[in-house]
């Protein structure tokens, strides 16, 4: 909808979350100003107060449906280093396991469920075919691939943590089960099946990127630094590992950051306009320290995936820019070479001869008063800050979730997109399109940035000079 | 492979919305035989069409809104006209008609509901709907054995 110089959509469609856009339009109706709102709130870092640390892992596993394992997994660090206990190796392999499983499953959801009627049918689509049954209609094929990587995911999840959703088989000192040899030869029987369907999937994508070009060349392709965990080898880890930066120019910036010291490199602001911060590299200040993380950045920092096919695709990966990547358009293709690489490596971990060991849990009291547990989600670095009194009960949590470090970015990244396709005062089904779907590029969770639930849709503004909206479009 | 799935599925942290949640359970008790499975979740996605492509007949069970509180309503699911547009919740009209496109096979397909009273923030039933809630087990439980048995499925709409 137009209203004065401002177009506004509302809510944002085929997204995690509630979010409105504003565009803010010149005097000669160009657009100068993009802000991207998150409308939602729910407010766990207070609420928790009080609570038994014990209990923050089945807690924090609330914040999200699609990747509460990834809140489990840094929850229960966060609670490992409050015992400060090593939990048992096998334990440590299993948790590891299980954050790879919920990787693949929730970026099959991004790729397939939401951005695939982007991908196949493009931007200009009918918004009303634009969608999953439209995707099955044109290529059923992709849309069984879809369905049945994410229930692949699932199923580990489920047989792992005894449910696909919430599941609280991660505990402070390791896992609560064993994992038993028929779950784990169960598990092994259907990973050709997975590496297959994302092997034809990434083939597929590449081959439609020739379509993209205007889009990548202006879906949020700009300079920024990349922050992502990577292994002491800097190979791609989603579970454990120390915190490297590096330049637009792909030259690292920091490295070797220990995560659990993050709040010495990285700032959160609040604004006034959004219930979502806004994180950045300390260093170069606010909004200098501008930075991007989840699986571009991922691929950006990471030298070597470590498993044989990833690394194949990670090399020609690399071969699209001499820098860093710098197109979040790329974020599809980081995904699909992210979940070649979560099947190889669960493969890997699966066949170790630790994996049925029965040693699954460290026991101890808490030892510390504050401890702080960070891992990749889906999404990107993701960190959770608790401490606790003497009776261990929380007195204070601080998150810092991957769409929070991605909001800077994907401000300024909507701002290209509509500098790009929005032309005067009047909006189309297809410059729409291509505002939300930059956004869903980085596959955002708003429901984790501000710790809140709910389902995505959108609502884009444009906005005359004097704040008068102009334009708008609501849907969700 | 079973026969009939069964589908519950609703919100057990909003009210009756979780009828379908709760009732998962005893219907597993009650119609524990390899010809029937059971499925208990949150909300229909995309992935059930799979599993309801590869049965014979699919029954999905959920609170409704449409009805006087306590009433348990039955009715065929048919292929619906029209598409959704949304994957995160699907209707179950949607998720048989994505079986038929994505699978080249749909099975019957009916719905048994019970109709809520409170779709609040919050757990347990209100106390109507509690009261109902083996009527709406024993009907599912009728279904399915009709079903089973091969003969003509009587479908009354509304039982009260």
């Amino acid at each position: 909808m137009k209203q004065g110089n401002t177009i506004v959509i509302d809510p944002v469609t085929r997204i995690e979350g509630h979010s409105k856009i504003t565009l803010h339009l010149n005097e000669d109706g160009r657009v100068e100003e993009a802000r991207f709102h998150v409308t939602q709130f729910r407010g766990f870092e207070k609420f928790c107060e009080g609570r038994p640390f014990y209990e923050m892992p089945s807690l924090m596993a609330r914040i999200c449906g699609i990747c509460p394992v990834s809140h489990l997994i840094a929850s229960a660090k966060a609670c490992d280093s409050l015992l400060a206990v090593r939990i048992p190796p096998t334990a440590d392999k299993l948790r590891r396991i299980f954050g790879l499983a919920q990787v693949l499953q929730s970026h099959a959801l991004s790729l397939f469920y939401l951005s695939s009627p982007d991908l196949l049918l493009g931007m200009d689509a009918d918004p009303a075919k634009s969608n999953l049954f439209g995707v099955a209609e044109k290529n059923p094929e992709l849309a069984r691939d879809g369905i049945r990587l994410r229930q692949f995911g699932q199923q580990i999840i489920e047989r792992l943590g005894g449910k696909r959703i919430h599941p609280a088989w991660i505990v402070p000192g390791g896992v609560s089960e064993p994992l038993t040899a028929t779950n784990r030869d169960a598990i092994l029987d259907a990973l050709p099946e997975a590496l297959s369907i994302v092997e034809r999937t990434l083939e597929w994508f590449k081959s439609t990127m020739e379509n993209f070009r205007e889009e990548i060349a202006s879906f949020g392709n700009f300079p920024t630094m990349f922050m992502g965990i990577v292994k002491q080898d800097n190979g791609l880890t989603f579970y454990d590992g120390k915190l490297r930066i590096v330049d637009a120019s792909g030259k690292v910036v920091a490295d070797a950051l220990d995560p659990t010291r993050y709040s010495d490199y990285i700032g959160e602001k609040v604004e006034p306009w959004s219930y979502m911060k806004s994180a950045y590299y300390k260093p170069l200040g606010f909004p200098d320290g501008v930075y991007r993380v989840g699986p571009l950045a991922r691929l950006n920092v990471a030298d070597r995936c470590g498993t044989p096919l990833a690394d194949q695709e990670l090399a020609e990966f690399h071969e699209l820019q001499r820098t860093a990547v710098l197109s979040s358009f790329h974020y599809h293709h980081a995904r699909l070479i992210e979940m070649l690489y979560c099947v190889e490596r669960m493969e890997r971990l699966l066949n170790d001869a630790e994996i049925l060991s029965l040693h699954v849990r460290a026991v101890a009291e808490p030892n510390a008063l504050e401890g702080v547990g960070a891992c990749e989600a889906p999404r990107g670095t993701l960190f959770h800050h608790y401490k606790i009194d003497d009776q261990g009960l929380i007195r204070w949590v601080n998150l810092v979730i991957a769409t929070g470090h991605n909001n800077l970015a994907m401000n300024r990244s909507i701002l290209q997109v509509a500098k790009h396709f929005v032309r005067g005062h009047h909006l189309t089904p297809g410059m729409l399109n291509r505002v939300e779907a930059v956004i869903r590029a980085y596959d955002p969770c708003l429901s984790c940035a501000t710790h809140a639930l709910g389902q995505m849709a959108l609502h884009i503004q444009l906005l005359s000079p004097g704040g008068e909206v102009l334009d708008q479009v609501a849907r969700g | 492979m079973p026969r009939v799935l069964i589908i519950a599925y609703g919100n057990p942290l909003r009210c009756d919305d979780g009828i379908g949640w709760l009732v998962a359970g005893e219907l597993r008790s009650r119609l524990a035989s390899p010809g029937v499975s059971v499925l208990q979740l949150h909300q229909l996605l995309p992935e059930v069409a799979e599993a309801v492509s590869r049965v014979d007949s699919a029954i999905f069970v959920d609170a409704s809104r449409d009805g006087e509180p306590g009433e348990v309503r039955c009715a065929r699911v048919t292929t619906p006209s029209t598409k959704a547009s949304f994957s995160h919740q699907l209707s179950p009209a949607e998720v048989v008609g994505l079986a038929q496109e994505l699978y080249g096979t749909s099975p019957q397909a009916f719905s048994v509901s019970l109709v809520g009273q409170s779709f609040e923030h919050g757990e347990g039933l209100s106390r109507s709907v509690t009261a109902r809630l083996p009527h709406l087990a024993a009907r599912v439980e009728g279904l399915t054995k009709q079903i089973l048995s091969g003969g003509p499925v009587s479908l009354p709409e509304v039982e009260v």
